[in-house]
Order: structure tokens, then C-alpha cells, then sequence
């Protein structure tokens, strides 16, 4: 497995304090990696900060080998649209849009054809159990429906890594359980390298590797499935 | 470009009630400047064409001196003494160009100036029936006068040929025949001379020029047999000129004055309280509409920072999937522009149609002018700038908010879930 995202002595401070205190963190291709730690560990720090949502106060974060330069604004943006998929919490879906209109914004910023757009957007809500739902508003759909939107937001631009920051953090258990087996199918048929943060230990264990982050530092490392790492490449 | 033009229209639409009233502020501020352009202009410019087309773009005239020490100063070295005439009477003024037949002669060929008309001016009272009404005597070669100014134009029945075939003949001003009474042309009244002498004179014609002041005031009659009424054989007081450029008048005028040594005053210079009563005509005007499209500028403003206010969620949404600050500040900011461009087109039909109907209104105006209905000076630039002022005033109001938008930093609103 090679390495695609790889955080060094990675440290922030938010007003005045420590959130996260010299992370360093290897991230490999195609696997599915969990976050967990309690609140206010700095795990969702973490993760915006891989996803160059923002900016550490110290360290390098390096992309497919490539050490990002956090002054370069447009480059960032650039590479959140095209490399990075992010699933939040909330879904975030524009309400005054329909669900394919929403997942096909990310693909008109990246100057992908309207039609060929609309045609991926559907596929992609369609692969998701969304075909009946996708004319309808954010509001017309259950939490779940709308959260399998926004996955499939993430999904657009065929990312290369999808950030997920507790995506089922307001899911019921079944909604859970669905989410979960999609972004599962997603790591395991189509070998998408997943990040997510969870509170929920039983959703990490179904991860091929868990990290745990106590006040900002890494203080656990769990492989989930060892066989997915028995070629690691450093 | 158009994924961002697609984002806009979509929050636009869907925000219709807002959108409608700002549309409607732009609309109502756009029309407004259109139609109270159309008509203080158009008021502006007949004004001014109908009094250049009776006055002549520039007049000579003999400067009148009044200094009552001239004669002392002349005695005396001015420097050395303080003098003071105590009691001094304005003495009688025989006021003339002496020269004008040379004057006439010299400008009759210069190619700037196209007409030349000699006048002697005076005044007098005009009896009729059991009326009286003091009047502006103006004495003319009705040929030149014709070459000089558009007179034919006004005159009722186009009889001007007829003064200089009777020089009893006499044009008066229509409202002066109307406060003496005169209701058709063949009428006779008496002019009472400065002297006392009396004279009758027959009405050929009346001259309309819709401006009241001239038409309230002014009888036309042969120069000689007005010299004769004042007892100033062969004199001038006033030579009018048309020339070619009339915005050159000044200049013109200025150079006349030199090599005449008489005053010569352009229309400008004549008519300056009425430029500047315009021009301040023109600025409460724009100030109104101004004042109309800042309304709606702000009625933009309050609608775009709204929408960012709550929209933060999907401006961080947006910008987590890689829409730069630029694709933000584009977002919001042309929302305002669609409102302005949507509102300045609008008002443009609007301003169209409440012309087309003002045109149609034939109401009795008397002022300064006299006319049936409003005086509209229609003019594509009016709908340009009425345009233009409202994409630029709606690109200003829409662009605080929306590069207030794209300052917001997405991992705020994440972090405490919008």
C-alpha cells in the first residue's frame, strides 16, 4: 500500500490553545481509516486540516508526495474540488437546490459538461437507492436520504480520498448502518481511501485501522484488518 | 463562470418576494430617471430653441455708462482727489451704434455668421379701446430679421412681408393682444410714444412663441416708422446675429466685442440666470432619482447580506468543495448584477411607456413657457444611463456583502455545525 496523505508533526492552535500537539499520521491508499477520540480531542481539527479545509499552525501535510504549501489559496481550492470528498455531520445540502443539482456542484466547478454532470449525478444517486428522490429539495428527504446526498456529492469528482467528519453522528441506527455499508462498498469495491471520524468505537472496528487521539496527541493505533497491511510501503 | 451564474439565478429565484421588491426599487428609480430627464431636458431644450429663434445667438448692444463722475474725472487727476457727486440725476440716454451699417457690412461675409439684423428697441403704450398695456417696441428690417431668426415660423397667419409693405403694419406678441382685447388680426390701436405723440397702427399678425415673457411684452413693427415713434431717425440701438455654431457664441461674441468696441452678449451670457436656474433644475433632479436608486441600492444591499447571512452554511459547503473566494464574491455579487441588469431593463420599458403615455396628456402648461401637453426631449442615452446607473449602483451594493461571503471561513461554521 502506498502512502497518499501523510501529516507531519502537524500541530494547531486555536485561540491561544494546543489543539493538536505534533500529529504525525501516514494515511495509504484504498484504505479506510477511523478516527476516534472524545470530544474535543481535536479529531475533527485533524481531519479539516488533511483535507486543507484549514491551516496547521505547524508541520506538513503531503499529498501523493507532493508537501502542501497552505499560502497558495487557489491551488488548495483546487485540490479540495478534485482530490478530496467531504461528508459531514450535517449534510449541507443547498436547499434551494434539487439532489442532483447539489451533488452535480462540485463536477460544474470542475468544469465538467452540464450534461454529462447531470448524467454522473444520477448514476451516482442511483447506485445510492436515490432514483425516486433525485428532483427532490434537501427537505423533502429523510436524514438518511439526504446524508446518502451528500455522499454522493462527495463522490462527484471521483475524489481521491473521501473525508468523513461523524457522517452518521445524526443518523438513526439504520440510517447508520446504511451509510456505513456504503462507505464500506465504496472502500472495498472501488478501493476509495476513506478518513473518518467517529465517536462510536463499534463503526471504527468495522474500519481496516483506527487511530485514537487524546488532547491532540495519537495515543492508539488499532489495525482492524491486518491483511489489508501486509504490504505497506513506507 | 456558469456554474456560478447557475448558483446565483437559483438563490435568486428562489427568494422571489425579495427579489421582486428590490427588482421594483430598481425598476421605479431607473423609470424615474428616464421620464424626469426626458421632461426637465425637454423643457430645457425648447425653452432654448424657441428663444434663440426669436433673440439671435449674440446681440450687440451699446454698454451703458453710468458713471455720473466722467465728466469730473476728465477735469480732474483722479488719483489726487476723492470725488463725489452728491444729487446726480440719470441724464438721458442716446444710446447708439453709430457705425452699423459698416458692422453689417463687415460681418456679411464672414462665413461664421449667417444672418444680420439691425433693431431699434424702445418702449411704449399700447392703447386699445379703453386698454392700455406697456409694451417692448421693437423696430426691424422684417427681411433680415426673417435671415436672422426663425420669426415666420411663429407668427400665426405668416404675414411678415406685410410690414414692410405698410409700415403702419404691426406684429404684436399674442398674449398682449389677448390682455387688450384683440382677438383677430386687422385691428387697430394707438402707441403712445416716450414724447406723448400718438400713433395708429394696424395689427397684421400675431407672434406666438409659447415663451409668455416675449409674447406678453413684445410689438414688432418696420424699423422707420419705429425711428419715427422715437423720434431717432436712421438710428440702431441692436444688431442680432445667427451664426453657424451656436455653442460658439461666447467665443464669437467675445470677438465681435473687440473689433467693434461695442458689448457684444452671447445667448449663453443672456440667458445665464435661466442656464443656471437649469442647472439647478438638473441637480435637484438627479438628486431625486439618486436618492430613489440609493434606495434601491441598499434595498440590494439588505437582500444580498441577508442571503449571505443565511446561507453560511452552504457559502462553507461551497467552499470545502473548492469554490474560491472569487466564485463566492462572483455568486453574490451577481445576484445584485441580475437585479440591476433585470430592474434597469424594466425601468427601461417602464420609462418608455410612461413617455409614450405622457406624449398622449394634452394639458394646458403656462409658465414660462406656454405649451399643450409636456415637452419631451426622448433620447436613447436617457435609457443607457437610466441602465447603467443601475448596474453600477447595483454592482456596488451587491459587492460588500458578497466579499463579506467570501471571507467566511468554512471550518467555523463546520466546527459548530452552521
Amino acid at each position: 500500500m502506498k502512502i497518499i496523505l501523510e501529516a507531519v508533526n502537524i500541530k494547531k492552535k486555536i485561540k491561544q490553545e494546543l489543539i493538536l500537539k505534533g500529529i504525525n499520521l501516514k494515511v495509504y491508499k484504498g484504505e479506510f481509516l477511523s478516527i476516534i477520540g472524545a470530544s474535543g480531542s481535536g479529531k475533527s481539527t485533524l481531519l479539516y486540516i488533511l483535507g486543507l479545509l484549514d491551516k496547521p499552525t505547524g508541520g506538513n501535510i503531503i499529498l501523493e508526495g507532493e508537501n502542501i504549501d497552505f499560502k497558495n489559496v487557489k491551488k488548495l481550492t483546487v485540490l479540495r474540488n478534485k482530490k478530496f470528498g467531504f461528508v459531514f455531520q450535517f449534510h449541507y445540502l443547498i436547499p434551494e437546490f434539487t439532489a442532483v443539482e447539489n451533488v452535480i456542484i462540485p463536477m460544474l466547478k470542475a468544469k465538467t459538461n452540464k450534461k454529462q454532470a447531470l448524467q454522473r449525478a444520477t448514476n451516482l444517486l442511483k447506485q445510492l437507492g436515490l432514483t425516486e428522490k433525485i428532483n427532490k429539495r434537501p427537505f423533502e428527504l429523510s436524514g438518511g436520504e439526504q446524508q446518502r446526498v451528500a455522499i454522493a456529492r462527495a463522490l462527484a469528482n471521483k475524489p481521491s480520498i473521501i473525508l468523513a467528519d461523524e457522517p452518521t453522528g445524526n443518523l438513526d441506527s439504520k440510517n447508520t448502518q446504511n451509510v456505513m455499508e456504503i462507505l464500506l462498498n465504496l472502500n472495498n469495491k472501488y478501493k476509495t481511501t476513506i478518513i473518518m471520524v467517529t465517536h462510536e468505537l463499534e463503526l471504527a472496528k468495522l474500519t481496516d485501522r483506527t487511530i485514537e487521539l487524546v488532547d491532540g496527541k495519537i495515543t492508539k493505533e488499532i489495525i482492524n484488518k491486518p491483511d489489508k497491511y501486509t504490504h505497506v510501503q513506507n | 463562470m456558469i456554474h456560478n451564474i447557475f448558483i446565483s439565478s437559483k438563490f435568486l429565484i428562489e427568494r422571489k418576494r425579495q427579489t421582486a421588491v428590490a427588482l421594483l426599487g430598481v425598476a421605479i428609480g431607473v423609470s424615474a430617471f428616464i421620464v424626469m430627464t426626458s421632461l426637465m431636458r425637454g423643457f430645457q431644450k425648447y425653452f432654448i430653441k424657441q428663444a434663440l429663434n426669436i433673440n439671435g445667438h449674440i446681440n450687440l448692444k451699446v454698454e451703458e455708462n453710468n458713471d455720473e463722475l466722467r465728466i469730473v474725472k476728465k477735469a480732474f487727476n483722479p488719483e489726487k482727489y476723492l470725488f463725489v457727486v452728491l444729487g446726480s440725476k440719470p441724464k438721458e440716454k442716446k444710446y447708439k451704434i453709430s457705425n452699423y451699417k459698416q458692422i453689417i457690412k463687415m460681418y456679411s461675409s464672414n462665413p461664421e455668421i449667417i444672418g444680420i439684423s439691425p433693431h431699434l428697441l424702445g418702449t411704449g403704450m399700447v392703447v386699445y379701446g379703453t386698454k392700455e398695456k406697456n409694451a417692448s417696441l421693437i423696430g426691424i428690417y422684417p427681411e433680415l430679421e426673417n435671415k436672422t431668426v426663425s420669426f415666420k415660423e411663429y407668427l400665426k397667419s405668416g404675414k411678415l412681408s406685410q410690414l414692410e409693405a405698410d409700415k403702419n403694419n404691426i406684429i404684436i406678441g399674442i398674449k398682449l393682444a389677448d390682455d387688450l382685447g384683440i382677438k383677430e388680426p386687422g385691428k387697430k390701436i394707438s402707441i403712445v410714444s416716450p414724447s406723448g405723440n400718438i400713433y395708429t397702427l394696424k395689427v397684421i399678425d400675431f407672434l406666438n412663441t409659447g415663451i409668455t415673457e416675449i409674447d406678453k411684452t413684445r410689438i414688432y413693427i418696420h424699423i422707420k416708422k419705429l425711428q419715427t415713434i422715437l423720434e431717432k431717425p436712421g438710428q440702431v440701438n441692436e444688431i442680432i446675429f445667427k451664426i453657424k455654431h451656436p455653442e460658439d457664441a461666447v467665443s464669437v461674441a467675445k470677438q465681435i466685442s473687440l473689433q467693434t468696441g461695442y458689448k457684444a452678449e452671447s445667448w449663453q451670457e443672456a440667458f445665464r440666470n435661466f442656464l443656471s436656474l437649469f442647472r439647478m433644475q438638473n441637480y435637484i433632479t438627479y438628486i431625486i432619482v439618486f436618492s430613489i436608486l440609493v434606495v434601491s441600492a441598499f434595498g440590494i444591499f439588505n437582500i444580498i447580506m441577508m442571503t449571505v447571512l443565511e446561507k453560511k452554511k452552504d457559502i462553507a459547503i461551497l467552499k470545502a468543495i473548492g469554490y474560491s473566494n472569487i466564485d463566492i464574491i462572483f455568486i453574490f455579487t451577481m445576484q445584485g448584477l441580475i437585479i440591476g441588469i433585470i430592474g434597469g431593463i424594466i425601468g427601461n420599458i417602464l420609462g418608455f411607456y410612461i413617455l409614450e403615455w405622457l406624449e398622449t396628456v394634452k394639458i394646458e402648461v403656462e409658465g414660462i413657457i406656454r405649451v399643450k401637453g409636456f415637452i419631451l426631449d426622448r433620447n436613447i442615452l436617457y435609457h443607457l444611463f437610466g441602465f447603467i446607473f443601475a448596474f453600477v449602483f447595483s454592482l456596488l451594493a451587491a459587492f460588500y456583502p458578497s466579499y463579506r461571503a467570501s471571507k467566511l471561513y468554512p471550518v467555523d461554521i463546520f466546527r459548530t455545525g452552521g
